[in-house]
């Protein structure tokens, strides 16, 4: 181990090295603070013994300056100083010095320090090794994880998609790289347009394998098998049981929220499950805002349990607004939930501006009220808005 | 993070030590009613009025649990705040778990189907 020896005096400089040298270690003499710190920075020494009193830099100063300019190691110092410097050596102390010895100088007092702190230095860079694993783990992972926020991104409609009957506008928020919401539209035979959009419990990693293995499962075609009676009537509750009957485990914990619709252009109604989604809001050109649907079992959740059907108007002129719960229950810094009140005020005033701008204006009003950028939990806005038929 | 009493025989009354069951304690809360159920406890009266919030890795658990127990046993909640009834009432969950105003009418409806 090299060791940093500072004194002025060199006959001590010759007996520290001395003895340093018969236990195995390599000294390097400094003359003065200012060397010493040189000596230390250059040969990267992790163990300083210095006198207290030098001339120009002293062994205070050289402790001060270690202290506040070296961090990537840990510098174990020991001090020499007189056996009465009692005031002095506590002032040390404060400034940093690890270890005292006394003068005249015992070999057996400074074999004994040294290999307390040659210790403490072999400690110190086991911990600098498992860091540096750990880091590297970590980047590993999270390399991982943007390649999977990026396969997810690429399983979702864009932001804004444009079908011959009716518009979607949609915000994906991940909380953290993945997400464990999941939403798809589908432009269906006889003027319908299909739509849903699913919340995974929980959120994170394995919300996220769920959510986009839900992806991968519901296509157009999927959905088309699974959302109609054998007469042709839309009854998305099938859809729910289907999937209920797919996901639920007896021993599984993992369960997700849905709501599901089918708008039928030429009734003007739209056909819905809600299977523990949040209401969404239907609102009226007035600025006027209802919740549709009354709730539902969640997906996944529990076994054989019954999915209804719905259905209510929905005319060109309105626009249906969903939303995740990580929008309603999104909390400030003092744990107020934003909730539905300010949600429907946030809606009406986007929509009252350009129908476009809702699901950006969510986010927006959410970020602004949680005070920091990042969600608690994965948000979803999708608008749905009927189109004028020319 | 639960109060447990058990001075009612045959019946556990849990208190969530805690005014939210989310993501951040909802496994804990699981794995602790898990426990008891396997060591035989199979009747519970989940006291709730001191939670204002539970989210959907909460309502997992309170499932699980119910799954855990069965058809040996049954689980009712009582002191449902404004937001838990609401959460309950959009998941349904208000036709899983019976829910009474508070303690002692939970745990006098679990006693007549002793």
């Amino acid at each position: 181990m090299k060791i940093i020896v500072a004194d002025d005096d060199e006959l001590q400089r010759m007996i520290l090295s001395a003895v340093l040298k018969e236990i195995g270690h390599t000294p390097i003499e400094a003359e003065d603070g200012a060397e010493a710190f040189d000596l230390l920075c250059k040969h990267r020494a992790s163990v300083l013994v210095c006198d207290l009193s030098m001339p120009g830099m002293d062994g205070n100063a050289l402790t001060e300056k270690v202290r506040a300019t070296i961090h990537d190691r840990y510098v174990h110092i020991i001090m020499v100083t007189g056996h009465d410097q009692l005031a002095a050596r506590q002032h040390a102390l404060k400034l940093g010095v690890d270890e005292f010895m006394g003068k005249p100088l015992e070999a057996a007092t400074l074999i004994a320090r040294i290999s307390i702190a040659e210790r403490l230095v072999r400690h110190e860079a086991l911990l600098q090794e498992k860091n540096r694993i750990l880091e590297e783990a970590q980047r590993i992972i999270e390399q991982d994880l943007r390649a999977a926020a990026r396969a997810q991104q690429r399983v979702l409609p864009g932001a804004r998609v444009d079908g011959p009957l009716c518009s979607f506008y949609s915000a994906f928020v991940p909380s953290s790289f993945v997400s464990g919401d999941m939403f798809a539209t589908f432009d269906l035979p006889d003027g319908r347009t299909g739509f849903y959009a699913i919340d995974v419990s929980g959120h994170g990693v394995s919300a996220a394998l769920l959510s986009v293995a839900i992806g991968h499962l519901v296509t157009q075609d999927y959905f088309l098998a699974n959302s109609f009676a054998p007469d042709g009537t839309p009854e998305p509750a099938r859809l729910a049981a289907a999937l209920n009957a797919r996901f639920y485990h007896e021993d599984g914990d993992d369960y997700f929220t849905m709501f599901s619709g089918i708008v039928d252009h030429a009734t003007g109604m739209l056909h819905f499950c809600q299977a523990g989604y949040p209401l969404p809001v239907i609102v009226s050109p007035s600025g006027a805002t209802h919740e549709v649907g009354e709730g539902g079992f969640p997906v996944g959740l529990l076994a054989d349990v019954p999915f209804d059907s719905g259905s209510v108007p929905l005319a060109v002129e309105e626009t249906l607004v969903l939303y995740s719960d990580g929008a309603s229950e999104a909390e400030d810094a003092q744990g107020t939930a934003f909730g539905e009140e300010r949600l429907a005020q946030v809606i009406i005033d986007a929509r009252a501006r350009d129908v476009t701008t809702i699901p950006d204006a969510i986010v927006a009003a959410l970020t602004a009220w949680r005070g920091q950028p990042s969600l608690d939990d994965d948000l979803t806005v999708l608008v749905c808005q009927r189109r004028t038929q020319e | 993070m639960i109060k447990v009493d058990t001075s009612e025989p045959d019946i556990c009354v849990v208190v969530p030590d805690s005014e939210r069951l989310t993501a951040a304690n909802a496994t804990a809360f699981k794995d602790h009613l898990v426990g008891l159920v396997d060591s035989g406890t199979a009747r519970f009266v989940i006291d709730m009025s001191g939670i204002g919030f539970v989210d959907s890795s909460g309502l997992g658990a309170l499932v699980g649990v119910l799954k855990r127990v069965g058809n040996r046993g049954e689980i009712v909640v009582c002191g449902l705040t404004d937001s838990v009834r609401q959460m309950f009432r959009i998941t349904r969950m208000d036709r899983v778990f019976a829910a009474y105003p508070d303690r002692a009418a939970a745990v006098a409806a679990l006693k007549e189907t002793l």
